[in-house]
């Protein structure tokens, strides 16, 4: 099926140029390896029962097998920004938490606490950005929504903070971080100081699928860095987003406000699809990950939040750890059952789009709720992020076909019980 | 007024005027006391479910209900609160197996009343008045319930009080009201030393449980809790309403589930009221059989009605809220207006009701926010007294009736005084987002209440007149416990013990917190909890 958006815009070339021009082909067939070298890195893979057993000797084994990590974190200030879908943790399977659905685990949390403590961090900071906008209750409570325990993991280590990044949190101005990959659609964030004031920029994030990018993983946690409070400034035009988030980066209908890092072009395509991915790889070059963790011991399959029809509690049994984002994505989507190097109209990235959900200008042509979303890893490769091409990736820990859980299998109630 | 209000308002006029002398109810003791179960049993009750397709095809069930009257059957209240049974006595059926059903009643009413259990009869819809009231006090019942959609039962309730009272039978009569949206009569009794007992307000309820809305086809975004079904707004407004009348509340939950039948029992009890307990036709049958598994699930319904009777203190505990909904008794959409006290109560918002009648200045004290989504219009009178709320200080939510609605968003915060109004768009607000955005509304010193880790949960606060002790029940309606629930409350505590039907009372640590607030950690929750502070 052709694309009704526009395919490849004059900076996707320049920025695929050599790289991975591949990811963009007009016709959404599986993009070819880059012509050129991206970086790499080792990336672990584990299956694991429950979130009962042992994750700190876990997570020690795995940091072990990506090369360490322990002189990156010694004496030095590490900041995990963890994965709170929805970030209320009111949004729930009946019966189940949230951790054991959309967010990342507390068990999980706890345990990467503890063992960054172990390899000597002075000072660990867990961080989100939560939806709450009057009256700012501190990340604390917002955990403690989802059961937390909360006073265990600030016991983990000598010195753990908290803080929600939706605003200015305890300081007096945003810090502006530029992009340093090659910027797609902005050349730099405004964000809250936690960004900037770090070592050593953990993303833990939940493996899940994504009703508008297909996946989510440790780039897409990324875009809760993003502080609602400063971007919604600008005052929200007739008609456009309730959300801020949607208005100003999903469907580009208002700028940011002044003083804040502007578009590169504000002409360019409003549609999700094509902005998210490219974004998502803008926020990551903004504000590298130095580790990703990737969650699937639990999860919900068939998209982001328990809100949604259709989705389905699981359990992959999966951890994956890398050093580079894209390569941590690549095999965390391989060990779902995707092809990290699909394009569009293949799994995961074929999307059916709600048009309750979205603005009639998101459907094209007009009423199509057969959409699409670009690859994030295939932006982050084409960024020179990292590379998402499975045979370029040092595999370490369990196969990727030993470890593998099919989301799409198991979402269609296809797989075995 | 709603039709359905219309018809409860009549209804339940007639059963007030039913109240009954104290002496006539030795041995079942005063209605107040009454802990009702459905008991419906009897030959006339298999024939009046004859197209009842479940029961048909089971012939141990049928058999079971059918020999219900069996004086064994009240071997099994023995050990439990529950004193009041309610028999089937009428449905219109073939004149003889109504007379064969009403010597059964009579004789298995005389077993009961020598055991201390009051027995009211069961009236369906087709039944003679005339007819149910001479077996009615032939049995020497308590009362009578109706139950059924009865096409004009205010006429059927008067023909049945005259039938009774030429019978001599002082019986009640407790209709039971069809629709959630009603509302209970006033108890208009003077306030005398040994006031005459009053019949019990009985109301058909929905049945207790959460689900995904997902699974119910609603797109929701990520945040969104389970939808949870409950009666505790219910129970908490009719006996608003109601003065001391006994609420019951009557529904089935779903079957040989002992976790429902527990959850049914503490969601009429935690406001006060009482559930109308009603067994599955399978667990009847097995417990007729004494099937262990049954007698286990028995037991445990039962001592949850303990824990409930054990702490009947509880019920004169006071509402707590410094959030107060205004309420027009006479609103023409009745059930939207209650829409409001649903789901506000699912926010875990804690608020205490002012009906419109009431609206006054020093009625307004005490309170720091006040909803008023449905007055449209408000008087000038109205107005002024609630800008000047605002003015002082407090925060206003109200409908676009108040004026100035913004054309876009879903609500604006209109600064007004030391105070905010915010105002809605939508005529009347969509109960579901004004509840929502209440918890951006109001800061948490102004709920008062804050409870974490409860998404399927629903929690009411009520305090002693002094306010020295606070109680706050928590009743988790899914099937799994929540772990490490969390719950502050404004004001400083020395004491936190914690209630629940599985355990002895707990001494809980209350940490006071920084900002004046009292923050106890409950480990586990199972179904029902009660956490007094002092």
């Amino acid at each position: 099926m052709p694309d009704a958006h526009r395919i490849v815009t004059r900076r996707d070339m320049f920025a695929a140029a050599g790289l991975a021009a591949g990811a963009l082909t007009v016709d959404g067939a599986r993009a070819a390896a880059p012509a050129v070298s991206v970086p790499t890195a080792p990336v672990s893979v584990a299956k694991i029962a429950s979130y009962d057993q042992d994750l700190v000797a876990q997570f020690q084994q795995m940091f072990d097998e990506i090369g360490g990590i322990g002189h990156l974190v010694r004496g030095k200030t590490v900041a995990m920004k963890v994965n709170l879908t929805g970030a209320s943790g009111r949004g729930r399977h009946v019966g189940l938490t949230a951790g054991q659905t959309s967010w990342v685990h507390p068990n999980v949390v706890g345990a990467l606490t503890a063992v960054f403590a172990k390899q000597g961090a002075r000072r660990i900071r867990i961080l989100e950005s939560t939806f709450r906008k009057n009256y700012g209750a501190p990340l604390e409570d917002t955990l403690l929504n989802d059961g937390w325990d909360v006073a265990g993991i600030k016991s983990a280590g000598p010195l753990v903070e908290f803080e929600d990044t939706n605003g200015l949190g305890q300081a007096k101005q945003y810090s502006v971080l530029k992009v340093k990959s090659r910027p797609y659609i902005f050349p730099a964030f405004s964000l809250n100081h936690s960004y900037e004031d770090c070592d050593f920029f953990v993303s833990v994030a939940k493996m899940k699928n994504h009703e508008e990018l297909g996946i989510t993983l440790s780039m897409k946690n990324l875009f809760g860095i993003t502080p609602e409070l400063l971007y919604g400034l600008a005052p929200k035009p007739p008609g456009a987003s309730p959300w801020v988030r949607e208005r100003v980066f999903h469907y580009g209908q208002v700028p940011p406000p002044a003083g804040v890092p502007q578009e590169i072009d504000p002409s360019s395509d409003r549609y999700e699809g094509w902005r998210m991915p490219r974004l998502l790889t803008d926020l990551c070059g903004a504000r590298p990950i130095d580790l990703a963790v990737l969650d699937g011991i639990e999860t919900i399959i068939g998209g982001e939040g328990t809100g949604m029809p259709g989705t389905k509690h699981a359990k992959p049994g999966l951890l994956v750890v890398g050093r580079n984002c894209v390569c941590t994505d690549a095999v965390a989507a391989a060990t779902m059952g995707y092809n990290p190097r699909a394009g569009r109209h293949e799994a995961p990235f074929r999307l059916y789009k709600n048009p309750k959900g979205h603005p009639p200008e998101q459907l094209v042509p007009p009423g199509e709720t057969q959409q699409y979303a670009d690859n994030t890893m295939l932006m982050g490769e084409g960024a020179g992020i990292g590379t998402a091409d499975l045979s370029r990736i040092d595999l370490r820990g369990v196969p990727i076909k030993d470890a593998m859980y099919d989301y799409e299998a198991h979402w269609k109630g296809q797989a075995p019980v | 007024m709603a039709d359905g209000r219309k018809g409860l308002l009549l209804i339940g006029l007639l059963a007030s005027v039913a109240s009954i002398p104290a002496q006539l109810r030795a041995g079942a003791g005063k209605p107040e006391g009454w802990v009702p179960i459905r008991w419906d049993g009897g030959p006339l009750e298999v024939s009046r479910r004859a197209k009842d397709t479940a029961l048909a095809g089971r012939p141990a069930q049928r058999e079971a209900i059918g020999r219900w009257y069996d004086p064994a059957t009240l071997d099994l209240l023995r050990g439990t609160p529950l004193n009041c049974i309610l028999v089937t006595l009428s449905a219109g059926a073939d004149p003889e197996l109504e007379e064969r059903q009403h010597l059964l009643v009579r004789e298995y009413a005389r077993v009961a009343r020598q055991r201390g259990i009051a027995v009211l009869g069961i009236v369906h819809p087709g039944s003679s008045p005339v007819k149910a009231a001479i077996a009615a006090a032939g049995a020497g019942l308590d009362g009578l319930v109706l139950d059924g959609d009865f096409s004009e039962e205010s006429k059927f309730m008067a023909a049945l009080e005259s039938a009774l009272r030429e019978q001599n039978s002082e019986a009640l009569v407790i209709p039971i009201a069809r629709h959630a949206s009603s509302v209970g009569m006033a108890d208009t009794t003077p306030a005398i030393a040994d006031p005459p007992p009053l019949a019990p307000l009985a109301v058909a309820g929905v049945r207790p449980s959460a689900r995904d809305l997902a699974d119910m086809g609603i797109r929701a975004g990520a945040s969104a809790e389970p939808w949870i079904e409950s009666n505790i707004w219910m129970v908490r407004f009719l006996r608003f309403q109601s003065g001391r009348r006994p609420i019951w509340i009557d529904q089935q939950p779903n079957p040989s589930a002992a976790g429902d039948y527990i959850r049914c029992v503490a969601d009429a009890a935690v406001a006060g009221g009482r559930w109308m307990v009603s067994l599955d036709d399978d667990l009847r049958m097995r417990l007729y059989q004494r099937d262990a598994a049954a007698l286990a699930t028995w037991q445990r319904i039962a001592s949850y009605l303990r824990f409930a009777e054990d702490h009947a203190d509880w019920r004169g505990f006071q509402p707590y809220g410094n959030v107060g909904v205004l309420f027009d008794a006479a609103a023409q959409d009745a059930e939207f207006a209650d829409e409001y006290l649903n789901l506000v109560a699912r926010r875990q918002v804690p608020y205490r009701l002012i009906p419109r009648s009431s609206l006054r200045p020093a009625a307004l004290a005490g309170f720091r926010a006040v909803l008023a989504p449905t007055l449209a219009p408000p008087t000038e009178t109205e107005r002024k007294i609630l800008r000047d709320f605002a003015e002082q200080g407090g925060l206003l939510v109200t409908g676009p009736a108040w004026g100035n609605p913004p054309k876009d968003d879903p609500y604006a915060e209109v600064p007004t005084g030391k105070g905010r109004v915010a105002v809605y768009r939508e005529d009347p607000p969509d109960p579901g987002d004004l509840a929502r955005d209440l918890l951006e509304l109001l800061p948490p010193e102004v709920m008062g209440l804050s409870v974490f880790n409860v998404p399927s949960t629903i929690s009411y606060a009520s305090t002693t007149a002094s306010g020295k002790s606070v109680l706050i029940q928590l009743l988790n309606y899914a099937g799994t416990p929540s772990v490490r629930v969390t719950v502050r409350f404004n004001g400083i505590f020395k004491t936190a013990r914690l209630y629940t039907p599985e355990n002895p009372p707990a001494e809980l640590a209350a940490r006071a917190t920084a900002d004046g607030r009292t923050e106890v950690a409950i480990p586990r929750l199972e179904a029902w909890a009660a956490l007094i502070l002092e």
